[in-house]
């Protein structure tokens, strides 16, 4: 910790202000979330499109960085745990604000679907977002998403680092996403992937439970089905965060009912996401020189009664 | 009576206009001409479904989603797909006949998904249930003993709930399939069949995992597509019935695909 920063705090211990929940600014010569975030947009290289996914949602770029967390969504739950352990720019996979747009203002709620659908009322002040936006400014947290720029990095973390966490390192080819692991049946590798990904009730499997595993695909985020249909019959088991069930999990079904052993387990967007945004952070620990860099768990959302 | 005889006679009944633009709303796969032997319902056109209502006799399904794993039904990318050989082999060989009811379903007053997805998890007084419907409120009770009691009432198997599990919830939207509503400050609790985690126009798990966290009370129960639609199929085979007389009408669930 700079010498200044020491400084500081006892300063502040003295006049009695350390107990401010607004985290302490730090010593003007840490570099600001813009600064940071500049040498992130360098090291990945690629166009940063101002209209694209990536990119500040909240908070003053200006602000000197104390920390910097990462996740794979920034949930209250993972905001204030960043907060107690004063890491002051979020960088996270997925969405703040509850949507694409990522706005922090509530949207109307938009028409109803189907001819003739009443329409619902607009949305009235929301409690959820007023309160995420006070926390947020309250903390002087600054958050900046990284989807595209990460997922599309060449090392393919989300892949790598998702075969990690399973304990899984053998790659079959060039190709990041095949894997070839100690052969087990279906059910007891997902009891693995449950137990090694901490999932709570997001899992859910297509395929003979007794069928061998041996070579897995592994998808983070979501799965198109034309992904599927060009590499489900290189794979025993196939790995994906997200599928929609009309497709990807209709596929799967089929290929069980054509006599072919092969199974799709997903496991949830964020958990599919919370390795690779561990290693972002081991990564930035490479450019952010000495500032401290922490993952924090989003967890799974689901689970699922007795 | 032919397939197309049975399809003409379904949009005379549904009580709206139909819609020819609907790109679901067609024959999938087979000669509309086919002699109908029995009509088998569906949510999805599984290979497995196929087979089932096949040995049953019947020879024209008619399924709520898609049958080549792609809302479009589009077959393009698949012509030399083994997978897609197999299924429309099996179809031919057995002269079956698929046409797909979705659209016009979900344009219904009431919507016959809506309604009996209602009546499956247990709230009363759906009757007029549509989709982007009213609130419905139920007498108050935890978001842990009501998703209980909707695994109890229907024995899905892999549905899955978002939000604190001691919340207190009275005020509830529903929408099956992909019609997943949005949660907001009026409603505690949405039911889903299948709605993206992530990124879509509105994510519900985020914000009930906040709300959970603000302790405000939320929850979001998510079905499954098929488990959220199948209730309404089995009902618009009865209601086929009511029109369609002389051939065997069965509703043939393609089941939960899965298993936790």
């Amino acid at each position: 910790m700079p010498q200044s920063d020491l400084s500081r705090r006892r300063f502040a211990l003295i006049t009695g202000t350390a107990a401010l929940t607004q985290l302490p600014a730090t010593a003007a010569t840490n570099p600001s979330a813009s600064e940071i975030v500049t040498r992130i947009k360098t090291a990945l290289g690629g166009d940063w499109p101002t209209n694209g996914l990536d990119g500040f949602k909240i908070g003053k770029p200006d602000t000197p960085v104390t920390g910097i967390a990462t996740t794979a969504m920034a949930t209250m739950d993972v905001l204030k745990k960043a907060v107690q352990s004063r890491l002051n720019l979020i960088i996270t996979h997925e969405p703040t604000f509850f949507s694409r747009q990522d706005s922090p203002l509530p949207q109307p709620i938009g028409g109803g679907r189907g001819r003739g659908a009443t329409p619902p009322p607009s949305a009235p002040e929301d409690p959820v977002y007023k309160a995420k936006n006070e926390f947020i400014e309250k903390s002087g947290l600054v958050i900046f998403r990284l989807n595209d720029h990460w997922r599309t990095r060449k090392e393919n973390d989300l892949t790598t680092a998702l075969a990690a966490a399973l304990g899984w390192k053998n790659k079959t080819t060039g190709e990041q996403m095949f894997y070839d692991i100690p052969a087990a049946t279906l059910e007891d590798t997902v009891a693995l992937i449950r137990k090694k990904l901490a999932i709570r009730g997001g899992l859910r499997s297509v395929g003979d439970p007794k069928s061998k595993v041996r070579r897995v695909m592994l998808h983070p985020g979501l799965m198109t089905p034309a992904i599927m249909w060009a590499n489900f019959g290189k794979t025993d088991l196939l790995i994906a965060g997200e599928v929609r069930e009309w497709e990807c999990v209709h596929y799967a079904a089929d290929i069980n009912s054509a006599g072919e052993k092969r199974s799709l387990v997903s496991i949830g967007k964020v958990v599919s996401e919370e390795p690779g945004m561990k290693a972002c952070a081991d990564w930035l620990k490479t450019i952010a020189k000495g500032i401290p860099v922490k993952w924090i768990s989003a967890g799974d959302p689901y689970w699922r009664p007795l | 009576m032919t397939a197309n005889e049975v399809v003409e006679l379904i949009k005379k009944n549904i009580g709206v206009p139909w819609n020819a633009q609907s790109s679901r709303d067609v024959f999938k796969f087979g000669d509309p001409n086919t002699q109908v032997k029995g009509i088998a319902t569906a949510v999805m056109t599984t290979f497995d479904q196929i087979k089932r209502s096949s040995a049953a006799g019947l020879n024209l399904i008619i399924t709520h989603e898609d049958t080549f794993w792609n809302d479009r039904d589009d077959t393009r990318d698949l012509q030399d797909n083994p997978l897609y050989k197999l299924k429309t082999d099996f179809c031919r060989q057995n002269g079956i006949v698929i046409w797909r009811f979705h659209d016009h379903q979900h344009a219904m007053r009431p919507d016959q998904s809506v309604v009996a997805s209602l009546r499956a998890v247990g709230i009363e007084g759906g009757q007029d249930g549509v989709i982007n419907g009213r609130v419905y409120t139920i007498p108050e009770t935890t978001l842990e003993a009501f998703a209980q009691q909707i695994k109890k009432r229907t024995g899905n198997r892999a549905f899955r709930v978002v939000g604190d599990p001691k919340a207190k919830i009275s005020k509830i939207l529903l929408g099956p399939g992909y019609a997943s509503p949005r949660i907001r400050p009026d409603v505690d609790l949405v039911i889903g069949g299948e709605s993206p985690e992530t990124d879509g126009v509105f994510d519900n798990p985020e914000y009930v995992m906040d709300a959970a966290t603000l302790g405000i009370p939320k929850g979001q129960i998510i079905l499954g597509h098929v488990m959220s639609e199948e209730p309404g199929m089995e009902d618009f085979a009865k209601w086929l019935a009511t029109f369609v007389t002389g051939v065997p009408i069965q509703f043939v669930p393609a089941g939960e695909p899965f298993w936790t």
